[in-house]
């Protein structure tokens, strides 16, 4: 534990003052996303996905994604880390355009038992992303074992991914972008398939995260109530083709917690507000 | 338990009867084709184990390992190569297809036309032969690579060399496997074969020669030792791959179990 | 997996090059053959500029020849013969390879006693014994069946084996429970059950077949196409040659496509049809 924190004094300076809120008019947004237009395929046989999406996340914010499946949030995502090109408006982070997939982000997929390497064990898989950073063998150490202690797997390094769980195997998926440090952290879903004790655990291992390393975290969920839990703010997505609804801010105390949290009256409205949102939209 | 116990010794016992029986039944035969199994035995141990040894069996088995080597390097890397560029696969696809119905061995008069019977025409022509089946099952590996693992590479950005060893590689490594071993039995065939047509030398010459004058424990002899090369240059194979696609056996094996 | 994921992942494959389908297969097919254009150019200059002397012979007489031996009857009975005899070792060694596959995967005994012997003749090509059977047999079209029977059959006693050991141990015990004799849960229950592993071991042994006579013809002399190319070569009848293997391409071609093609109608209906492999 006291590495986690020794280690995010290092990494805090990159992050401005947590303390305050950070909706200033003032400060270039993290990532920003103007316009955003998607259509897979061209001329008559162009789908249409993404239509026009604004929004812009802040330095150490945790915002979540919500929108009926189907919607393009997975192509959203995809777009954002660089891995397809968009076919309209910007992506920017620290107010420059992205072109390709930018060296401070890292994208944990939905799929996650197609994500991890079969060949490698889990400490080589998530050695593989840092080799060409030539790290010394003492940090690549240090990486490896703190971001498998965050996510509760140190005893797991010589295993494959296919002897691990589902959960586990997200898990391990968790801590090959942790390893990596990435200053945004994206994830598609990443607690869709785990139970509700492991997925509970997640969720607060995701808040640790943000505190410990100072990351900003952009996730996409279906779960309304999870959404609540974990952000500062909510990005309802509608479809045909993809926009925002609304953004919602999430003002409920922190630190968030698990039972209490969810027991609060402002929970129960959000989460009604965000629900209503979208079940309107799928009528 | 004891009934498995059973099984096991007659597994045991059955290839050992077998070549019991083979023994005592030929002991006194006097058919010139099936000489007694102990005349085969010593006729094997002086050919192979001592006179021909050098000048005859390392002979094919260099040729053999060289052929396949060239012809599989070759195929997976130009099967990689073929992978990566549509363009260059659809140009080659139709041409390819029609090399692979041609059967391996019937090559072997053009190339000796080509390039007369030296030991490099059959090491060509192993060559040849390995290199078919290892480009296709290369191709198809590397184009079957899943998605997601591409975008894995590119989200981290992993290096282009990264890319081909840590990932396209043994991605694909199951299906490369399967095809080098086809591509190995393939070029079992092609070694003898290309010895038998015409050359002096190696295992396959030796033994079509013993055929043809009628020495037939001679020629028992050759197809003893041809039997055991194939068999285990075979189990040779099985190792390597069962070494190399530990993680992939080893998750096949768990995915039945469930 | 959760289902939506799985459902969008298997329709796309995420990350691969997408293109329009329609178009995309029929530009492919031009540049084949763009592609084969050119390697046949690349043969016509190459015979023409005499780069292995008169080894080769140029594109167009090698397709002369080969409209010339179209129009004989003794090429036809050669490709006929060569087709027979294929044919002939095929169903041979199927119906063997099928009965004795069905016989050692239900009873444990005789696996245990075939086992060892048939794990140590698996790896060993036909092409090992055909001195042993050009020596018994002569160069004859016997020989070459002899040579196409030893070659197919094992792997399909050990595909049929496989397939009885996999038979679903619950469709048994409910044919047994409703009064099933031996002989009807085999046909019924069993053969059906590892139909796709004997469909996968014939997909693989016609073609298979095709080589071994070719081979048998070439080395050992049997009728068919194989000693028409050894002939050919012989006599340093290199148009003939070509012409003749370009045939055997061809005709191996057919076979793949059409044991390919028979596999996947007669096996259709299977679930686990794509799963197998051998
Ligand atoms: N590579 C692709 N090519 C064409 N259509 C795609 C591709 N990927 C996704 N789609 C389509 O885009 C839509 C949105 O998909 P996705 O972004 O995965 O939705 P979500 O993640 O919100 O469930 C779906 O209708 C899907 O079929
Ligand atoms: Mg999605």
């Amino acid at each position: 534990m006291s590495s986690l924190l020794t280690d995010s004094t290092t990494i805090s300076t990159t992050r401005p003052g947590s303390e305050e809120p950070l909706s200033t008019t003032t400060t270039i947004p993290r990532l920003e996303v103007q316009g955003l237009a998607k259509s897979y395929g061209s001329g008559a046989a162009a789908a249409h996905i993404i239509g026009d999406l604004t929004f812009s996340i802040s330095a150490g914010e945790v915002v979540c994604i919500v929108g009926p499946s189907g919607v393009g949030k997975t192509t959203l995502l995809k777009c954002l880390a660089g891995l397809h090109p968009s076919t309209g408006g910007n992506i920017k982070i620290d107010g420059k355009e992205i072109s390709g997939p930018p060296a401070e982000m890292a994208l944990v997929f939905q799929d996650y038992s197609r994500s991890l390497m079969p060949w490698l064990n889990v400490r080589k898989n998530l050695e593989l992303p840092l080799r060409h950073l030539k790290l010394r063998a003492a940090e690549l150490e240090e990486r490896c074992s703190t971001a498998l202690n965050a996510v509760g797997l140190a005893g797991a390094e010589h295993k494959y991914p296919w002897q691990l769980s589902g959960g586990m195997q997200q898990r391990v998926a968790i801590a090959r972008a942790l390893a990596y440090r990435p200053e945004i952290l994206i994830m598609d879903e990443p607690f869709a398939s785990v139970d509700a004790q492991t997925r509970f655990e997640l969720e607060d291992l995701c808040l640790k995260i943000r505190e410990d390393f100072g990351m900003t975290i952009l996730l996409v969920t279906h779960d309304i109530d999870e959404a609540v839990y974990l952000s500062d703010r909510i990005v309802a997505i509608g479809s045909k083709p993809a926009r925002v609804l609304e953004v919602i801010d999430v003002d409920l105390p922190g630190p968030r917690e698990q039972i209490e949290t969810r027991a609060l009256a402002e929970f129960a409205q959000l989460r009604t507000r965000t629900l209503s949102l979208i079940r309107q939209e799928q009528a | 338990m004891k009934s498995k116990l059973v099984l096991i010794i007659l597994g045991v016992a059955s290839p050992l009867v077998a070549l019991g029986l083979w023994w005592s039944v030929s002991e006194t035969s006097t058919n010139s084709f099936f000489p007694p199994l102990s005349q085969i035995m010593t006729r094997f141990s002086d050919l192979w184990l001592f006179e021909h040894f050098q000048s005859d069996v390392l002979v094919s088995m260099g040729n053999l390992f060289a052929g396949f080597l060239i012809g599989g390097l070759l195929g997976i890397v130009i099967g990689f190569v073929l992978a990566m560029v549509p363009l260059l696969r659809w140009m080659c696809e139709p041409t390819i297809h029609f090399f692979r119905g041609i059967p391996p061995v019937a090559l072997i008069p053009i190339v000796i036309t080509l390039i007369g019977f030296g030991s490099e025409m059959r090491i060509a022509n192993i060559a040849l032969a390995a290199f078919f089946p290892t480009l296709i099952a290369a191709m198809d590996g590397i184009r079957g690579i899943d998605g997601s693992l591409k975008d894995v590479c590119s989200v981290y950005r992993l290096t282009p060399t990264e890319r081909i060893t840590r990932v396209y590689l043994p991605a694909a490594g199951p299906q490369i496997f399967s095809g080098l071993q086809v591509s190995l039995q393939v070029s079992f065939v092609v070694m003898i074969a290309s010895e038998m047509l015409g050359s002096s030398q190696g295992i396959g010459a030796m033994t079509l020669l013993a055929q043809q004058s009628f020495m037939s424990a001679d020629m028992w002899a050759g197809i003893l030792l041809l039997g055991v090369i194939g068999f285990l240059v075979n189990i040779g194979f099985e190792a390597i791959k069962s070494r190399v696609l530990s993680w992939h056996l080893g998750s096949k094996r768990l995915e039945r179990a469930a | 997996m959760t289902a939506s994921s799985s459902v969008i992942n298997n329709r796309i494959p995420a990350g691969v090059l997408v293109l329009p389908k329609s178009v995309s297969r029929r530009v492919q097919a031009a540049w084949g053959i763009v592609g084969a254009l050119i390697m046949l150019g690349i043969w016509q200059v190459v015979a023409m500029a005499q780069v292995f002397g008169t080894a080769v012979p140029t594109v167009v007489a090698t397709f002369a020849e080969l409209l010339s031996l179209l129009g004989t009857s003794a090429f036809w009975s050669e490709v006929g013969i060569t087709v027979l005899i294929s044919l002939a070792g095929l169903t041979f060694s199927a119906v063997l390879g099928i009965l004795l596959g069905i016989l050692i995967g239900t009873s444990p005994v005789i696996r245990a006693l075939s086992l060892a012997i048939f794990e140590f003749l698996k790896p060993i090509p036909p092409i090992v014994i055909l001195p042993l059977a050009v020596m018994v047999l002569g160069p004859t079209w016997p020989m070459a069946f002899v040579l196409v029977a030893f070659g197919c059959s094992l792997a399909i006693v050990m595909q049929t084996a496989s397939g009885v050991q996999d038979t679903d141990p619950v469709a048994l015990s409910t044919a047994r429970s409703y009064g099933m004799k031996a002989l009807e849960i085999k046909t019924r229950i069993v053969l059906p059950s590892a139909s796709p592993y004997i469909g996968t071991a014939m997909r693989v042994a016609a073609p298979t077949a095709l080589v071994i006579t070719v081979v048998a013809g070439l080395l050992g002399g049997a009728p068919g196409l194989g000693k028409s190319i050894y002939q050919a070569q012989a006599a340093g009848n290199t148009d003939t040659l070509f012409a003749l293997v370009t045939v055997l391409g061809l005709l191996g071609l057919v076979f793949h496509a059409v044991s390919t093609w028979t596999e996947a109608k007669a096996l259709h209906w299977h679930p686990s049809h794509r799963e197998v492999s051998l």
